[in-house]
């Protein structure tokens, strides 16, 4: 028995919660690594496990603006997280095995590119310091990112919102049931990158036969469509029908099935709190399933608490909510030239984001500059209020990768123009070509 | 006094040592087909005009179970394993196993009963074999179903022996775990007949003493102990040296340790004066098991290394086409080199001489060459050190603080031991700029080592406040929790008096115990603690009786 190359990057955290009693909590990965090593997955020739690397503040930095800084937001287990994701990816990227898993905590798909605190549990989002990193040090350019945890990846369609290059893909739980209550059909990129934000909000009780029709006929077509340099999953497993945070039906073989179809590069280990339940059978499915090994074996003793069966009207749903998103990718070129005609120059939202950990509010309008020659610059007001902290204001501008030389000099400008007039209490610009965050 | 006897690849040494000082050695040819026949040839020369009814223990360091599997004098297993839910290890385990129902979870919890029919079927379809092993999933958990699949092949199937996976480790590892209990049942009629044959011998000789074999670990078991447990005594060979280099050198702090022999360097990497261990089991016959051995990495440079030039580059081994030049053999090696540097001073020095001159480049001299030659061979162990570091450091943790704050090894010393040491370790140590030791006894550090190797043995304690009970694996127990507040102290004090207890029963003696793995968890469910996962391994020191020096006890 000889597994395809693949490589674990385990790190169970077992010294860090974000409190004794919390979800996130030294205990969550117990069962899985007790799971793994009682498996011999380790043993497998074919199969090797990765120390993850420290991330740096840099690394970090190339992706969020920390308010009033990042340092003093984090802990060294966000970097070691981080950095368990770089280091499976560059596993992937150097070719010494031809997937990994980053099997990691804390998890990052709710940190946004902003941060006052923490949301969701994340603080800063690992994926998207891992793609930042890709793209900077092994000249990555198109990525696709498929979320599969049972939450709405908010923070990671918020980093990539206005990137075409990036593809974001998200199933869950539809957010009217659960938190974060976002994550609708509508929410599909600004203007630029209108189509590359795909939101598949599912009702709850989905099971493996529901979570598999949008992967054969929406995820994986889609895939094929935008030929991406490297797939991510960002491989939540709160889907799990044992889940005490969410009400879906997915089993671990519906996990595994999952995994060997979408062929992911790296996987990076997300939410998922059933820690006895699901957690030790969905990671070893998933691992196998990665390894291009059988795991038709993997099935939860408690399998015959699963629902089986969905009922006619949300498959009817399904169907339609498949058809509708497929429509919108295939016109995705025409409706992006349609929205970019009506937004003139610049195109603005305004939102409301709160960090329930923390228990901040953040009040936040964007604004980007939507540029024949580039890809603009955005500009961030961002405000926050919360129970214990002072009130923070940061002023943001971010000049993303390949901009011109305008709007270079225009995002510059609009910093300094809004530090002259004082009403934030910091001021950064962010330089994505130049590597470089400035506290102006 | 002491008798320690190490069976190597060529030779089986043999020494006495007597309150810290080496008192007699003795090599004798090891015969492949006839292990006994070298440990007794070397073992009457070492015991000559000595009088053996003094001896207080005599220790075995043998190769027996290595040669009886690459010998094929294994007997076949009934393999029964209780896998559950999870991977299909069928093509990873040595022979065809019988799958069972049943299933113990992760927590220890029983999530379905193993069936009788099933054994009794399989026993049938086994019918003739006389060894078994039975392993089961997360066993060390919950012995109970390895127990009684154990009960209903005894029954149906009467067999000379049987193995269960928990017995022969504590850890979790089901796979390594079935792969070691399938060795130990294969191996031990061979085994057993050596042992016996062994004590038959001593009985001759009127020696009295207890015997003991060495482990993998670098512990010794007394024989008996040996026969229901051999697959530990595999690959002794290395752990003898290791403990050799603790007796002649009891390093301090962090070292790194050289078996330089005939085609080998053994490297041993040390902190805090103590060998590491590796991660994993060892390796048997390619398959992973869980037999603990010292951390060792292998690089093909010795005495008898074939030097040539390839490409106008010198290079050395990994090959031997025999032994130096100057001793008559074909080609030139690595010793021929140590002779002609005055680093060593046996056989012809006009044939090592000339053995340099077939390698010369130009015009150098057999000296030039000479230091050229073992500068190469240095260098090579040099990268091996180099790498093995490197290895280390790339281990996985599961903690913040240790990727945070984890040491790389940086060891201070190299110690050499083994024939050769004398000629190379010392460039080692200048490669790595540290200083050097290499004994005067440094070519019997193998037979010394199995010599003072103290006993060693371990339990490994899991307990679960929240069900209330607790297991030590390797003793087959599962009782219930004495309080509902327990701590991981509370754990080291009870697995204490449980080793305390296997010890006895083995005929051990308890000296230094120490912690070699312990982690508590809380429990929490919906938001309020529950109870505590606790495990910890103690296990008794691998360790010494005494240093041994020429000078005496040093």
């Amino acid at each position: 028995m000889h597994a395809k190359p693949f490589g674990l990057v385990f790190f169970p955290a077992f010294d860090w919660a974000i409190s004794p009693t919390h979800p996130e909590r030294e205990e969550r990965l117990l069962y899985t690594r007790d799971q793994i090593v009682e498996e011999g997955l380790l043993d497998i020739p074919g199969i090797r496990e990765y120390k993850p690397r420290l991330a740096t503040v840099k690394d970090v930095e190339r992706v969020h603006i920390g308010v009033p800084d990042i340092d003093s937001l984090i802990t060294d287990a966000h970097l070691v997280s981080a950095g368990g994701a770089i280091a499976a990816a560059e596993a992937v990227v150097r070719r010494e095995v031809d997937s990994a898993f980053a099997l990691v905590r804390p998890p990052g798909h709710h940190a946004m590119r902003v941060v006052h605190g923490t949301r969701g549990f994340c603080t800063i989002n690992i994926e998207a310091v891992m793609v930042a990193y890709l793209r900077r040090h092994h000249g990555i350019g198109k990525v696709a990112i498929v979320d599969t945890d049972v939450h709405h990846g908010d923070g990671t369609q918020d980093i990539f919102y206005h990137d075409p290059d990036t593809l974001f893909i998200s199933f869950h739980q539809d957010g009217r049931t659960l938190y974060p209550g976002s994550g609708f059909t509508d929410e599909a990129g600004s203007p630029q990158a209108l189509g590359t934000t795909i939101n598949l909000p599912l009702p709850p009780g989905t099971t493996d036969e529901g979570l598999h029709y949008v992967l054969d006929n929406l995820i994986l077509p889609v895939l094929d469509d935008f030929k991406p340099d490297i797939i991510i999953n960002s491989a939540g497993q709160d889907n799990h029908y044992s889940d005490p945070l969410a009400n879906m039906a997915i089993t671990a073989q519906g996990y595994a099935r999952l995994a060997e179809k979408l062929q992911a590069d790296i996987a990076v280990l997300e939410g998922g709190y059933s820690i006895e339940a699901a957690l030790p059978y969905v990671n070893t499915g998933i691992i196998l399933a990665m390894a291009g090994l059988d795991y038709s074996k993997v099935i939860e003793p408690d399998i015959d608490r699963a629902p089986r069966g969905e009922s006619e009207a949300a498959k009817a749903y399904v169907r339609q909510l498949v058809d509708k998103q497929y429509d919108l990718w295939r016109s995705r070129d025409r409706l992006s030239k349609e929205a970019i005609a009506k937004s003139g120059d610049f195109w603005q939202r305004r939102r409301g984001i709160y960090y329930d950990d923390s228990g901040i509010n953040e009040h936040q309008t964007e604004k980007l500059r939507l540029c024949p020659d580039c890809r603009g610059y955005l500009t961030i007001a961002s405000e926050s209020e919360g129970n214990y902290l002072a009130n923070k204001s940061a002023y943001i501008v971010v000049v993303p990768l390949h901009s011109c030389q305008k709007c270079r000099q225009d995002g510059r400008d609009a910093v300094l123009a809004a530090k002259k007039q004082g009403k934030y209490g910091y001021y950064f610009i962010q330089d994505q070509e130049k590597d470089l965050l400035e506290n102006i | 006094m002491l008798l320690g006897i190490d069976v190597g690849g060529t030779f089986t040494d043999a020494v006495i040592i007597e309150e810290g000082r080496l008192l007699a050695q003795a090599k004798a040819p090891t015969l492949h087909h006839d292990l006994l026949d070298g440990v007794l040839a070397a073992m009457d020369q070492v015991l000559a005009g000595i009088d053996a009814s003094r001896l207080a223990r005599v220790a075995l360091s043998t190769t027996i179970v290595t040669n009886a599997l690459v010998e094929g004098k294994t007997e076949r297993v009934g393999l029964l394993l209780l896998p559950g839910p999870g991977m299909d290890i069928s093509a990873l385990v040595p022979e065809k196993p019988y799958i069972l129902s049943g299933y113990i979870d992760h927590r220890g919890r029983e999530t379905a009963k193993p069936v009788g029919d099933e054994v009794a079927r399989a026993c049938l379809e086994l019918n003739g074999t006389a060894v078994f092993a039975v392993a089961g999933k997360f066993a060390v958990r919950n012995p109970s179903h390895e127990k009684s699949v154990a009960d209903w092949v005894r029954q149906q199937a009467r067999p000379d022996f049987l193995t269960t996976g928990a017995a022969v480790s504590g850890e979790l590892n089901f796979l390594r775990r079935a792969n070691s209990a399938y060795f130990n049942s294969a191996v031990w009629r061979h085994f057993g007949r050596f042992a016996a044959a062994v004590r038959q011998a001593m009985i001759k000789r009127g020696i009295n003493a207890p015997l003991y074999v060495l482990k993998a670990d670098g512990g010794t078991m007394p024989l008996a102990a040996a026969e229901s447990m051999p697959v530990e005594a595999v690959f002794t060979g290395p752990a003898a040296s290791v403990l050799g280099v603790m007796s002649l050198a009891a390093p301090t702090g962090e070292t790194v340790s050289l078996d330089i022999g005939g085609t080998t360097t053994d490297i041993a990497l040390w902190r805090d004066g103590v060998p590491l261990v590796a991660g994993r089991g060892a390796k048997i016959a390619g398959y992973p098991t869980a037999v603990r051995s010292f951390w060792l990495q292998s690089v093909g440079v010795g005495g008898d290394s074939l030097v040539r030039r390839e490409a106008g580059k010198l290079v050395v081994g990994p090959m031997r086409l025999g032994p130096a030049m100057a001793v008559g053999g074909p080609s030139p090696t690595v010793a021929d080199a140590m002779i002609v540097a005055g680093l060593a001073s046996f056989g012809d020095a006009v044939l090592a001489a000339q053995a340099m001159r077939q390698i010369a480049d130009g015009d150098e001299t057999p000296a030039q060459v000479a230091k050229n030659v073992l500068a190469v061979a240095a260098d090579k162990i040099f990268a091996a050190i180099v790498q093995m570091i490197a290895e280390r450091v790339a281990e996985p943790v599961y903690r913040v603080e240790d990727v945070v704050h984890g040491r790389p090894p940086n060891p201070g010393s190299v110690i050499g031991v083994g024939g050769a040491a004398a000629g190379l370790a010392p460039l080692v140590a200048e490669r790595l700029g540290v200083s050097c030791i290499v004994p005067p006894e440094a070519a019997v550090a193998n037979a010394i080592g199995a010599a003072v190797a103290r006993p060693t043995l371990e339990v490994t304690l899991r307990v679960d406040t929240d069900q209330g009970y607790y297991t030590i694996a390797e003793m087959g127990l599962r009782e219930s929790l004495p309080q509902k507040r327990f701590g991981l102290n509370d754990a080291r004090e009870l697995a204490g008096r449980h080793l305390a207890q296997r010890a006895a029963q083995a005929g051990i003696s308890v000296t230094a115990v120490e912690t070699v793995f312990a982690e508590e968890f809380n429990m929490v469910r919906g938001f309020t603690t529950t109870g505590k996962i606790i495990t910890c391994r103690l296990q008794i020191k691998p360790g010494v009786f005494s240093a041994t020096g020429s000078e005496g006890g040093v």
